[in-house]
């Protein structure tokens, strides 16, 4: 198949799988739809399925509405991070799913940083957030040497590890980190100067984390496809045999991955961190790791499509809150709706027999253009 | 302290505490053998949760609520299974698609159901799960008057004596059964099981159907009977920590309850404690702790081992 056809086949596929996620979207609205009769269910589900796909474009009495959209681009910062650190790891195979706990580590450190290093300003939030990210990167060394060294499941190991760092983030912050003088459990306010600027002062919170967060797109995409580390990463991930014959170091390479995934999501946290929040009040894992899985499969592993993933995963979120709001539709529709596009993408065979249509209708007109060829030669030498 | 810990009451919390985890350690252990890792467990088990506690509110039956906790969980697997083996989905990120169902996705589920049903929307379904319709429990015959043994063993929720039973009945279908051998050879080498007439899929969607039963068991533990209804992420990871038991048991019946135990007992400890007064925080994630160790300790005598059987036969070799 030629580079066109596998590019409309892709194309085909991925908006076949967003079509029935939708689907599944307005059928499960429908069927939560509060009205009497059928007619008045449908026009209550068209407005739902309305505010869901143009509802983070425009402003409630019509109009481009700006602060949505910059509400879209400030929630994909932290998912173009764990998207890439998960792009990164799912690339060499290792199915480390610790980029969770790994954001939550990420912004505390940083937090931590921010509020109690005596720092000037420029260097205290580049520190903090550099700290966060290593001490994630570090954590990770426990599934990644783990897997490396015994075998043991990175999977498994990094999914307890979620849990180990939520629970003592909350415990240090119960008891030894929390401003007692307010009245729900949070760490005192972090220096003025740590916080990141921002690009647009509408309370967004769109900050320079955004540019940051492209830039890296550009650095780990040229990481993974042009130095030799990259190369390595992703020949285990295809053939881990065949990388070991032929004398990749395959543990230390599994090792880099790992951290590299870590390091990426403990950015994430922190930038996210200093970006939006002046404190750290984060009861919860926040979520930000699985949506960066879904977002590194809509994008093929491939991080240059991490941002086009994010922006729509975000614009998705961005439209089921506006419909819970607007509409009474639970916000929650988006793991559904994500769960959904998920395991279409990830499918091998969806579509496959349109693909092996177009692969045979590629191979024909190569077959009568051989043939055209072949014809004209022999009148050639008939002459 | 330590006679504080090791009572009666405290060996029965371990066998209460153990019951859901070994439940979905089963259903861990036959998708392994047939070579599926279903770490979808998770989720199942929060979606059949759900359901079942929904419906014993409805028909006002623990037992209504058990069977379709059971058959939820059975279609949620056989729905991933033929994602992975239909349309040839990485079985991990099916499973991880559903963990993403199980966790806002019920919330989603329990908002609209019961806002449906009942004119108001709830975020857990607690307030609906009573003594009434509540998994009952049992109180054995003789050996409840046994001093101290019967104290432990005696007035479990019957579930947790199923889920007991499920280890012996697990084993004679692994290793006793035509079906048994089928699903091993399949996880074992499916060409060559294919090349004998055993149809590898059917065998599959079995053996993901039996763990996707296993997980709406341990669910309807979760909420019918150890929480007294569904709320958000009530699971807590679970299903996780089946995947390594199974991992540390070796994928055997027997020794996968062995570990099991050992997480349940982590979890009684726990509790033990913060009830002593220390920050719970500090103390719920020692299960999640001790599982990354048990791995660990598991891999290295795994290691072990297979160092010892190989410098012998390489002894033996150079004997000959």
């Amino acid at each position: 198949m030629n580079k066109k056809r596998k590019m409309i086949f892709s194309l085909v596929r991925g908006l076949t799988a967003i079509l029935i996620a939708l689907l599944v979207a307005a059928l499960l609205i429908f069927v939560s739809a509060n009205g009497d009769g059928i007619a008045e269910k449908l026009s209550q589900t068209g407005g739902a399925m309305k505010k869901l796909l143009l509802g983070p474009l425009l402003k409630n009495k019509g109009g481009i509405s700006v602060k949505n959209i910059s509400d879209v681009f400030a929630a994909m910062i932290p998912i173009i991070f764990t998207g890439l650190g998960t792009c990164v790891m799912f690339s060499a195979n290792q199915f480390n799913l610790g980029t969770e706990g790994g954001v939550m580590l990420g912004a505390f450190v940083a937090a931590l940083v921010a509020i109690y290093c005596p720092l000037p300003p420029v260097v205290l939030p580049v520190v903090a957030i550099l700290l966060g990210a290593i001490a994630v990167g570090i954590t990770m060394l426990i599934p990644a040497v783990l897997k490396a060294r015994l075998g043991v499941s990175e999977m498994v190991n990094s999914l307890m590890l979620n849990y180990v760092i939520m629970y003592f983030i909350k415990y240090l912050l119960n008891s030894h980190l929390a401003d007692k003088s307010k009245g729900q459990i949070m760490t005192y306010e972090i220096q003025p100067h740590a916080a990141l600027p921002q690009l647009i002062n509408n309370g967004s919170k769109l900050s320079w984390g955004f540019v940051v967060a492209l830039i890296f797109v550009v650095l780990v995409a040229l990481f993974m496809y042009r130095t030799r580390w990259g190369y390595a990463i992703r020949m285990i991930g295809i053939n881990k045999d065949f990388a070991m014959y032929s004398g990749m170091k395959v543990g230390a390479i599994i090792i880099l991955s790992q951290v590299i995934g870590g390091l990426l999501a403990g950015m994430g946290g922190g930038i996210e961190m200093l970006g939006r929040y002046n404190t750290f009040n984060w009861t919860g894992l926040p979520g930000y790791g699985w949506t960066g899985i879904t977002v590194a499969i809509l994008a093929g592993n491939n991080p240059l499509f991490v941002p086009l993933a994010a922006f729509f995963m975000s614009y998705l979120n961005k439209g089921c809150s506006l419909m819970s709001t607007y509409c009474g539709v639970p916000a929650q529709l988006i793991d559904i709706l994500q769960a959904v596009i998920f395991v279409f993408f990830a499918a091998e065979q969806f579509l496959s027999g349109y693909r092996q249509k177009l692969v045979v209708k590629s191979t024909q007109e190569e077959l009568s253009r051989i043939a055209e060829q072949e014809a004209a030669a022999s009148k050639v030498e008939v002459k | 302290m330590l006679d504080l810990i090791f009572s009666p009451d405290f060996f029965f919390a371990v066998l209460r505490i153990t019951a859901p985890i070994l439940f979905a350690t089963l259903g861990a252990v036959v998708g392994e053998k047939a070579g599926v890792s279903n770490i979808g467990l998770e989720g199942t088990m929060m979606i059949s949760a759900l359901f079942g506690s929904l419906v014993s509110y409805w028909t006002g039956s623990w037992a209504a609520g058990l069977l379709v906790a059971v058959l939820i969980g059975i279609l949620t697997s056989l729905l991933m299974g033929f994602f992975a083996f239909i349309l040839k989905t990485d079985i991990i990120l099916t499973g991880i698609a559903v963990n993403m169902i199980g966790s806002g996705g019920t919330l989603f589920l329990v908002k609209v159901i019961t806002n449906i049903t009942e004119g108001t929307a709830l975020a857990s379904t607690t307030s609906l799960i009573t003594t009434a319709n509540q998994i009952p429990s049992w109180n054995i015959p003789i050996i409840k008057d046994i001093p101290i043994l019967g104290e432990i063993l005696s007035g479990h929720c019957i579930l947790t004596y199923i889920a007991f039973l499920m280890v012996f009945l697990t084993w004679v279908l692994l290793y006793k059964t035509p079906l048994g051998l089928n699903i091993r050879s399949v996880g074992e080498n499916p060409n060559a099981a294919s090349s004998v007439g055993v149809s590898v899929l059917k065998i599959k969607y079995i053996a993901i159907a039996f763990s996707g039963a296993m997980a709406g068991f341990g669910g309807a533990f979760m909420s019918m009977y150890y929480a007294m209804g569904w709320s958000l992420d009530m699971v807590a990871g679970r299903g996780f920590i089946a995947l390594a038991a199974q991992a540390m048991g070796a994928g055997e019946p027997v020794g996968s309850m062995i570990s099991a135990l050992i997480f349940g007992t982590a979890q009684a400890l726990s509790i033990k404690v913060s009830s002593k007064g220390i920050d719970s925080n500090l103390v719920t994630p020692i299960p999640y702790i001790v599982t990354i160790i048990g791995l660990v300790i598991f891999a290295v005598i795994v290691r072990r081992r297979v160092k010892r059987q190989h410098s012998a036969a390489a002894l033996k070799e150079s004997a000959k």
